[in-house]
């Protein structure tokens, strides 16, 4: 089994002998994690990362061309997860921090606030704070019960309706 | 250095995922013909019990005649048949049984790769 090329093995795991795809793991996991672990510095992090970079290439065997290298493909892979993996680390401040700190003092922060939400509707109000208040945008599809690329088109509106409005204002 | 641990973590999920998938193929593949092979007995003797009622059957009787009753007589007496057939009922038992030798072409199809695939499957949680 050790001597099995990686086209071999990929052959044998699309027939349906999975147990090749040990022979996959035992050869890339050590190479994959050294070079997440190196971009991340966190063990587990890099883990859950390695982990998920293997499943995907598990669910993709199956269109997987055989005559190309894997090592490209996982790499591929590792970096579409750590794109992934920094959009979900990177801080989201809700929608009324974000005004707060937009103003100067305290009193006007609340003017401030309630005048920008004075230009957006009630129902982009409501996706916005949802947001804000940590939902992912199938939450807010789901409660709002619309398809998901309306809901980032409504809020991508709304965001853009603030910040000319800021930008207006200064 | 190799982390064991993780590879094993890895080959757990991968398992846990071909499972879950593998079982659920069979499932929907075995009970999409469990049902359509019903559904092709079921449409199959009410076709038979309704022709047997209508007397249909009499209009194929002529085939034990000699050859050129039978030469003279073989496309207007199936035309007829066809035409005393209960073309709904007809036509379910002809979608059920196009669906069951698709169902089963297919499952003959794969069948070398789900058997590797459950080999694979049992020996890695025997093994566990």
């Amino acid at each position: 089994m050790e001597t099995l090329s990686d086209k071999d093995a990929i052959l044998k795991i699309k027939n349906g002998e999975i147990d090749y795809f040990s022979l996959l793991v035992d050869r890339y996991t050590a190479m994959i994690f050294n070079f997440v672990i190196f971009k991340l510095k966190n063990k587990e992090d890099a883990e859950d990362l390695v982990q998920n970079v293997f499943i995907s290439f598990y669910k993709a065997i199956e269109r997987f061309d055989v005559g190309k290298p894997v090592k490209p493909y996982l790499f591929q892979i590792v970096s579409n997860e750590l794109k992934m993996f920094y959009r979900s680390k990177k801080s989201s401040l809700p929608l009324k921090e974000e005004i707060y700190l937009v103003a100067d003092d305290k009193e006007q922060d609340v003017k401030d606030e309630e005048d920008y939400l004075r230009f957006i509707t009630d129902r982009e109000k409501q996706m916005l704070l949802m947001l804000g208040e940590g939902y992912s945008y199938v939450e807010v599809a789901v409660k709002f019960k619309k398809p998901l690329n309306t809901i980032k088109s409504i809020v991508r509106r709304a965001r853009l309706k603030l910040n000319k409005r800021r930008r207006y204002e200064k | 250095m190799k982390n064991k641990n993780l590879e094993k973590k890895i080959l757990r999920k991968v398992y846990k995922i071909e499972a879950r998938k593998t079982f659920s193929y069979l499932l929907t593949r075995l009970l999409l013909g469990l049902v359509f092979l019903l559904a092709v007995i079921l449409f199959y003797s009410t076709v038979v019990d309704i022709l047997n009622e209508q007397q249909s059957f009499d209009l194929l009787f002529f085939y034990r005649q000699n050859f050129a009753v039978v030469k003279r007589y073989f496309l207007p007496n199936l035309f007829n048949f066809y035409q005393e057939l209960p073309e709904p009922l007809t036509y379910l038992l002809i979608i059920s049984i196009i669906i069951v030798l698709v169902v089963t072409a297919v499952l003959i199809k794969n069948f070398k790769k789900i058997k590797n695939k459950l080999v694979a499957l049992y020996k890695f949680y025997k093994t566990k």
